[in-house]
């Protein structure tokens, strides 16, 4: 009862998020399909190597696709097929998007999970360490190496470390392999090279956001009165310093989790082969493949606001004074 | 004709197993990982596909009725025997094997190719891409040609013109089950939606291998086909598996190469030589017959020198191709002069000229074509710099696809090289989607006309270009194909090229005469000629491919068709 502030606010930022996806829905839906490319032109080069007429082809590629009819023809057909389930025919991958996404959905979830964990857990690790130790020889190097990870392209480390541990050192194979069981070893060992390219760049982020957060805290006035209590310097640290730093640190790693969602695992998955959905989605986009488009965005809103909600309510744990009504 | 397609096959094998060393292992089995990069296939549904990459998936399950080894011999596939010509051109008896059969046992027939071609790829609920390959042009109506089954076996296609080069469209025919796509026959949905069509479940023993998996993005995987037709008596295919596995990149896919983690791959040419100093990899060039090339623009909104021929000629002779090819593509290309690739039967190297190379590279006596035309101005030391007619800097637009490393090193290469003449180049790197519509497509302005790449000699596109570099396919069998790019009224000519000579010469390919090879001999050498002189585009290269296997890999016949064989391939 003492939270049930909480529980209608949850119910009210649920009802916005059905009406932003909505609107982001529609957005998308009428970008793609007022945009100058048609889903014909990709054929077109081949097309026209053999001497076939263009604007002929093109109108006879929309028509199968129903893409001939008016916009708003276009825009009722989906949502009302949407609302009864059914997200449409991909064109450019010759299947149901559901299908489609959900034989691709995990290959893109276990990377960016993987990734988040490994770079959550060692940054703020080495962020506290670097903290606590400041300006000795070891936060000197923490801060030199976390400017490198953060400078690092992913596309340029990735390739780098395939070249070093696959081809040079033959210990890991050059390219994802998705016939690996999900929860096996092997298939760990297949995520190793992916999830260090994709989750560097984030793990020196957030050594240096941890780091900083960490001493803003360490230099206030509870900190010196928990001290002056005879508090052990573990709890100082762990229970008064670090749990005031969680709440930027805990903003910043939700909008990043929203950011890999949002095609940041992309260059990752080209480098490894993974076919995760930024590879599905980019490639869609590539092909005006509509359908694909619009529910990847659909699917990418709501997790972005889901991420939101829950920031919002971990806020509420690590801060009881933060209230919502 | 089982047993001569058994001999056949017999006989390719020993010669190919036999082949280099006489003592080389055959190992049946394994698996086979070709790595690809530049996007997955669209659709297995045969009828629907535009793009090169699904007709290679496809390709795995069911073979056409033809193909041709490396120097464009004929080898049969589903044919029975060769396609049969009427003396007067018209009527094509078609003979199909008899022991080719669907999944469910069933044989496939002259019923199932001429359902395919009347029901399905003629129809109009279906829209088939290329619908143009089987219609003729009568009294200005585009009517289709007839087919009908003659039994079992055989089928005729009947035409009202004469094509010489019909037959090669007809090599590359594929049959649909009829007992299947009757089921879906008017709904485009339902065809395009089919599990049959799209699981390549009826293939039977049409092709070396049967469809296993697709995982999007990701791999195809194909299986052997222990009943295919063409293997069944000497085990062929040799591989349990073929995998095409995709990369996103060129430098992935040759780390997997050289990792051994795939068994072949193509090479990009600055790689070429690295690849081919590893032990492990053999490399084979082959060349095509993609060429590249600069088009002018001869319409309104092109500078108006481009219509002149001497002008398009001072150009094309201040344009190195030695650089071109050497320093750019590092060798792994030949200069081009004619619209037919040097490895077509067609080539006559006499019948072209060459510019760009040797004496017909000359800037000075450029500069001097381009004075004489009144298009330059004479500096103290007598020099020449090229300009406006009222001596205002001559500044052309080259518009290119934007994307390609080479097409961009290519467009910078001829800026250096008219800028030796006094000429400012603007290049524009376009999106292929917006160089199709608004530099390629054209209508007469102010009129209703739908955009098209030749709407008449009076269209002009939406943006104005002078020269364009890109990439014309040039059949290597069929040159002829080539007129919609030249001839006045071709579909493709969007540059505004016109010549009665050339338009001429392009009728007489399909005229009877022309069903005697040497008469269409020296009509394709005729035409080289004249168009490797008038240069409605600047031929500028023909590409060669660099080819990776691992060592072990045997039975490779390399050559421009390299995969015709390719059931016959094995590993060490």
């Amino acid at each position: 009862m003492g939270k049930s502030w909480l529980r209608d606010y949850i119910i009210k930022r649920l009802i916005y998020t059905v009406i932003i996806a909505w609107g982001i829905l529609t957005i998308t839906f009428i970008l793609v399909r007022v945009g100058p490319s048609s889903p014909a032109d990709k054929y077109l080069a081949n097309l026209a190597a053999r001497g076939q007429d263009i604007a002929q082809i093109r109108a006879a590629i929309e028509a199968r696709y129903g893409l001939d009819k008016p916009i708003y023809e276009q825009y009722v057909d989906y949502m009302g097929n949407l609302f009864q389930g059914n997200w449409g025919w991909s064109f450019s991958t010759s299947m149901p998007v559901t299908e489609l996404i959900k034989s691709h959905w995990i290959y893109s979830f276990q990377l960016i999970l993987l990734s988040s964990l490994f770079a959550a857990f060692l940054g703020i690790l080495i962020g506290i360490y670097s903290a606590v130790k400041q300006y000795t020889k070891t936060d000197y190097a923490f801060t030199f190496l976390s400017f490198i990870g953060i400078s690092i392209p992913n596309f340029w480390l990735g390739i780098m470390l395939i070249l070093a541990f696959s081809v040079k050192l033959g210990l890991f194979k050059t390219y994802y392999d998705t016939t690996l069981p999900l929860f096996s070893l092997d298939n760990l060992k297949a995520l190793v090279l992916p999830v260090i390219t994709l989750g560097t760049g984030m793990l020196a982020g957030y050594v240096r956001y941890t780091r900083s957060a960490m001493l803003d805290n360490l230099r206030k006035a509870f900190v010196t009165t928990a001290r002056a209590k005879g508090l052990p310097e573990r709890t100082v640290i762990g229970k008064h310093v670090f749990r005031n730093a969680m709440l930027p640190l805990v903003t910043i790693i939700m909008f990043d989790l929203g950011s890999i969602v949002f095609g940041g695992a992309y260059l990752t998955e080209i480098i490894f082969g993974i076919p995760g959905l930024g590879q599905i989605s980019f490639n869609a986009i590539f092909a005006n493949d509509y359908p694909v488009v619009v529910a990847v965005t659909l699917i990418g809103t709501f997790i972005v606001l889901l991420v939101n909600l829950m920031t919002d309510i971990t806020y509420t744990y690590l801060d009881p004074r933060i209230r919502y009504d | 004709m089982k047993k001569s397609g058994i001999f056949i096959t017999l006989l390719m094998a020993l010669l190919t197993l036999t082949a280099g060393c006489a003592k080389v292992e055959v190992k049946k089995g394994g698996t086979f990982i070709q790595g690809v990069s530049g996007g997955d296939a669209e659709s297995l549904n045969r009828i629907l596909i535009s793009d090169a990459t699904s007709a290679s998936y496809y390709e795995h399950t069911v073979d056409s009725l033809a193909t041709y080894d490396n120097k464009f011999n004929i080898q049969l596939r589903c044919l029975a025997k060769d396609v049969e010509v009427s003396p007067d051109g018209l009527v094509y008896t078609i003979t199909i094997r008899d022991d080719l059969k669907w999944s469910d046992g069933s044989p496939a027939t002259a019923e199932d190719y001429v359902y395919t071609l009347k029901n399905l790829m003629f129809s109009d609920w279906l829209n088939y891409p290329y619908k143009g390959d089987w219609q003729e042009e009568i009294n200005g109506e585009k009517v289709f040609v007839t087919p009908e089954v003659v039994n079992a076996t055989t089928f005729k296609i009947t035409r009202q013109t004469v094509d010489p080069e019909f037959v090669y469209i007809i090599y590359d025919l594929f049959p649909y089950p009829k007992y299947i796509a009757t089921k879906y026959e008017g709904d485009v949905k339902s065809f395009t939606e089919a599990p049959e069509f799209n699981n390549l479940t009826y293939t039977g023993n049409l092709g070396p291998y049967r469809f296993k998996e697709w995982n999007r993005n990701d791999r195809y995987v194909v299986e052997k086909n222990p009943e295919y037709y063409l293997g069944k008596d000497i085990g062929a295919p040799y591989f349990d598996q073929y995998i095409v596995k995709l990369f996103g990149t060129p430098a992935t896919r040759q780390a997997a190469l050289e990792a051994g983690d795939i068994t072949y791959t193509g090479i990009e040419p600055e790689q070429a030589n690295r690849f081919r100093n590893m032990g492990n990899i053999k490399v084979y060039t082959i060349p095509s017959g993609g060429c590249t090339l600069l088009a002018f623009n001869q319409r309104a909104n092109g500078w108006e020198g481009l219509k002149k021929k001497s002008i398009r000629q001072a150009i094309a002779m201040s344009i190195n191709k030695e650089t071109i090819t050497q320093s750019i593509l590092l060798g792994f290309a030949e200069p081009a002069f004619s619209f037919i690739p040097s490895i077509s039967p067609w080539y006559d190297k006499e019948n072209t000229v060459k510019y760009g190379i040797g004496e017909l590279y000359d800037k000075r006596k450029a500069t001097e074509i381009f004075y004489q035309e009144g298009y330059g101005m004479k500096k103290e030391d007598g020099t020449i710099k090229v300009t406006k007619k009222d001596g205002d800097l001559l500044q052309l637009i080259l518009a290119t696809n934007q994307g390609s490393k080479v097409a961009e090193d290519i467009a910078f290469q001829v800026r250096r090289d008219l800028l030796t003449l006094g000429i400012e180049t603007q290049i524009k790197l376009v999106p292929w989607s917006m160089l199709l519509r608004q530099f390629m497509e054209n209508k007469v302005p102010g009129s209703d006309q739908e955009p098209r790449d030749n709407n008449g000699p009076e269209a002009v596109s939406q943006e104005a270009w002078d020269i364009m570099l890109l990439g014309f396919g040039s059949d290597v069998l069929a040159p002829s194909g080539s007129r919609v790019f030249y001839a006045t009224d071709g579909g493709l000519n969007f540059m505004g090229y016109a010549n009665p000579e050339v338009d001429n010469l392009f009728k007489q390919i399909k005229t009877k005469e022309a069903l005697d090879k040497e008469f269409r001999k020296q009509i394709y050498a005729k035409l080289s000629l004249l168009l490797s002189d008038d240069l409605p585009v600047d031929f500028l290269l023909y590409h060669r491919s660099n080819l990776g296997f691992q060592k072990n890999v045997g039975g490779i016949d390399p050559g421009p068709s390299i995969g015709y064989n390719y059931h016959l391939w094995y590993f060490e």
